[in-house]
């Protein structure tokens, strides 16, 4: 059971990338808000049919739940839109090590304090050298992103056509 | 210029762990799927709103657009239902390090191949060592 909802969580992350690069082209064409506002709204209308026949939660309960708890809607927003506008700049692997680093600091930092109730992981040597570790990730990935461009742009020199 | 929007992107995981933190917690009163609803209908008001007052962008090219191309929502809601069902089985940890190692195995397949409309691009030693380390500094977390 445990392999498969692993292979199952893959599948998750593996959808999150194609996400950004699918993302990422029709944004081209279409423009940054257009194409977020678009993955809001197809994403809307398959989980409004999803939960009208499988759904066990109280919807209602969120005229209840603590305003803080709602604002991050704005959070997931800023997220896509971020990576929307990130990808036909930087490419799909720069944006995506970019975020996981993004998403990692900021879970260390999260997990430090104990904030918003979850359970307090303080910073230790090990979480040190994994930050170096990440930071010299983020480093290679410039770097060879920097040299695909350099090897691009001598192949259009010398072959123009 | 280029710094930029690297800056943006890790700016954008951060987002993304904060929102998860979140939503841990409003899904305990109000259920899992609702929780990811909630986001898309707030995440399509707000912005709608901020579409209506500063897109500057071509709408109408959805009617012409691959319809492949239509699937981010689909794929997004896809994320978020493997994550919420596999947490309560896996613990959050390894739901994390599993994710993250099928986004950085399927980003730089994408790219090498150019799928998905993304510029072709070779995978070279920096990027393979880049995920390498990557693995590394996730194992120390652990």
């Amino acid at each position: 059971m445990g392999i498969f909802m692993i292979l199952f969580t893959l599948l998750g992350g593996i959808t999150l990338s194609a996400q950004s690069s699918i993302n990422g082209a029709l944004s081209r064409k279409a423009g940054t808000l257009e194409t977020t506002l678009l993955t809001f709204i197809t994403g809307t209308l398959f989980l409004a049919i999803f939960i009208l026949f499988f759904g066990q939660g109280h919807l209602l309960a969120l005229l209840n739940a603590p305003k803080w708890q709602l604002s991050a809607a704005f959070l997931g927003t800023l997220y896509l839109l971020l990576t929307v506008m990130a990808v036909p700049k930087i490419g799909v692997i720069a944006a995506n090590i970019s975020g996981i680093a993004g998403q990692l600091l900021a879970g260390m930092l999260i997990d430090h304090f104990g904030w918003f109730n979850s359970l307090e992981i303080h910073l230790d040597g090990k979480r040190i050298l994994a930050l170096f570790f990440m930071v010299l990730a983020l480093y290679l990935i410039y770097r060879g992103n920097k040299r695909s461009a350099a090897e691009k742009e001598l192949r259009s020199r010398t072959n123009p056509a | 210029m280029r710094p930029i929007y690297y800056l943006l992107a890790l700016l954008a995981g951060a987002a993304l762990s904060f929102e998860g933190a979140i939503y841990a917690e409003l899904g305990k009163s109000i259920g899992q799927v609702e929780t990811s609803f909630y986001n898309f209908a707030m995440g399509t008001i707000i912005v709608g709103l901020l579409w209506l007052f500063f897109g500057k962008g071509d709408i109408t090219h959805v009617r012409r657009a691959p319809k492949w191309s239509l699937l981010g929502g689909l794929l997004g809601v896809v994320y978020l239902t493997s994550i919420v069902v596999s947490v309560p089985f896996v613990g959050v940890g390894v739901t994390m390090v599993a994710v993250i190692i099928g986004q950085l195995i399927m980003s730089m397949v994408i790219e090498h191949y150019g799928w998905l409309g993304s510029e072709p691009t070779r995978v070279n030693k920096e990027k393979v060592f880049a995920v390498l380390a990557m693995t590394v500094s996730l194992l120390l977390i652990q």
